[in-house]
């Protein structure tokens, strides 16, 4: 099947997700906007709680990691967060992350910026941690209070929700191991925001073609070229779901079956949870997939680049998964808001 | 600039906050929050940091509607006393739930929320909150 593989004895050993209780309906907001009904992005998003932020919903998601790796939290040697909504400028989300897991104060610690891939850039740099023997544990998270402009089409899909993994050596009793990575990325003007400015901007359809697509497909035909993979050997396909509709286009420019994308969607009912958002499909696949499947993952932040992992399920999924309230039962404490309180809850309303 | 909060007494108050590690004095049983050399209640030096659980029972509840200066933007926010198995005590907010949908004696476990934050360019203040347990 392959000849070489990239990642060898690196796995995952726990994973958590979290998404916050409330919602907005896209209808809701289109209504405010005297917007059509009929091209709204996604059903529905998740919103913040007043007391939430990408600091306490990675809390969150890493305390869910930990139960499921059952690991002691002073065996980890590193707390990275990929964020882009980090409540500080200058002060790290990682240190009171770290402390609020009651790991030892002797860890490495990063917060990550690549837009909607600092997740599972954090990620790579775990794996290369525990990979070199620099530590035997370590967390990586995706966590975000995504923004966006009143008005603006990002107001549909940008969402909260956070996603961590225990990363450390491979054992018996793993939930999953990573075969292969590939990285891609370019000098990509397809979305951005400026130092001090609240809300980023887009380039609207050039967002599509040469940004999402190309380095999403870009980084995945070099995984097959390079690492000999064929498109058969997955079962599941997970992608950066900045809408509900592209992931399923990616898969049909690749020729990937729908049925292989569906178990990994969530953006038509959580939204874009930016940096969460492929690690949170992760975690649903993670929650029903059966050992000796395969998966690839695909991220995708703009600016812009792509991350894809190669991992293989293992047995340890089955008892990891009763450790800690699945993702499905998260998403059962949806809670609806009106445009009015989500603007509270979003701080857009300034007195 | 003046800070609202002493950050020397949020910055001792972080296990207690983050992760409610408490110092427990052995000979009478009374919880600090804070570390103490010498027991508040009977004198005694032997406290031993601990613990307390993640889960605990709502004893009771109110909703707080005229909130003191750093709470307004929460307000309305529910305040209750919760009851661990050791039967200690504590006063928390509650928080991801409506009043209507808290009972007394139901299971509430720990979550560290945003407690309140020193303006716009102040310190934001993070600590233990309360919500109905998710199974």
């Amino acid at each position: 099947m392959r000849d070489l593989v990239k990642i060898t004895g690196i796995a995952i050993h726990g994973y958590g997700g979290y998404v916050p209780r409330y919602r907005i309906k896209s209808e809701e907001i289109a209504r405010v906007w005297g917007k059509g009904e009929g091209e709204l992005p996604v059903k529905e998003k998740t919103v913040n709680n007043l007391d939430e932020d990408t600091i306490t919903m990675a809390i969150e998601a890493a305390k869910y990691a930990i139960a499921r790796a059952e690991i002691d939290p002073k065996k980890i040697g590193a707390v990275n967060i990929g964020s882009e909504s980090h409540p500080y400028a200058v002060k790290p989300s990682g240190t009171i992350v770290a402390e609020a897991l009651g790991t030892s104060p002797s860890i490495f610690s990063a917060d990550f910026e690549f837009a909607c891939k600092a997740g599972s850039e954090a990620m790579q740099m775990i794996i290369g941690l525990v990979g070199s023997g620099m530590i035997e544990y370590g967390i990586a998270i995706g966590s975000d209070t995504a923004q966006g402009r009143p008005g603006d089409a990002l107001e549909y899909t940008a969402a909260a929700g956070a996603a961590a993994f225990v990363i450390g050596k491979t054992g018996n009793n793993v939930a999953a191991e990573f075969e292969a990575s590939k990285s891609y990325v370019t000098d990509m003007p397809d979305f951005w925001r400026r130092d001090y400015e609240r809300y980023p901007v887009h380039t609207s359809r050039f967002t599509g073609e040469p940004a999402y697509f190309h380095h999403t497909l870009s980084a995945i035909n070099a995984l097959m070229e390079e690492d000999g993979y064929k498109l058969s050997d997955f079962d599941y396909f997970i992608f950066h779901q900045p809408n509900a509709k592209f992931p399923y286009v990616a898969a049909k420019m690749l020729g990937i079956p729908i049925q292989k994308v569906e178990p990994g969607m969530l953006s038509h009912i959580i939204g874009n949870t930016y940096s969460a958002c492929s690690l949170l499909g992760l975690v649903k696949v993670l929650d029903e997939a059966k050992p000796g499947q395969r998966i690839l993952i695909t991220s995708y932040g703009s600016g812009a680049g792509s991350d894809s992992f190669v991992l293989k399920v293992c047995e340890g999924i089955i008892e990891k998964r009763q450790k800690a309230p699945t993702l499905a039962r998260l998403l059962q404490r949806a809670t609806y808001i009106d445009y009015a309180r989500y603007l509270r809850h979003r701080d857009k309303i300034r007195v | 600039m003046v800070f609202r909060f002493r950050i020397p007494s949020h910055w001792r108050a972080k296990p207690f906050r983050y992760r409610l590690i408490v110092y427990r004095c052995e000979d009478c049983g009374m919880v600090h929050q804070y570390p103490a050399i010498i027991c508040r209640k009977c004198r005694s030096t032997r406290l031993r940091h601990t613990q307390l659980p993640q889960t605990a029972k709502l004893l009771s509840f109110t909703v707080v509607r005229q909130a003191p200066v750093g709470f307004e933007e929460l307000a309305p926010y529910i305040v209750g006393v919760v009851e661990f198995e050791d039967g200690t005590r504590l006063v928390t907010q509650l928080t991801d739930c409506e009043p209507e949908e808290l009972k007394i004696g139901m299971e509430v476990e720990a979550v560290v929320r945003k407690i309140t934050q020193d303006g716009p360019s102040g310190l934001i203040i993070y600590g233990f909150k309360f919500r109905p347990r998710i199974v």
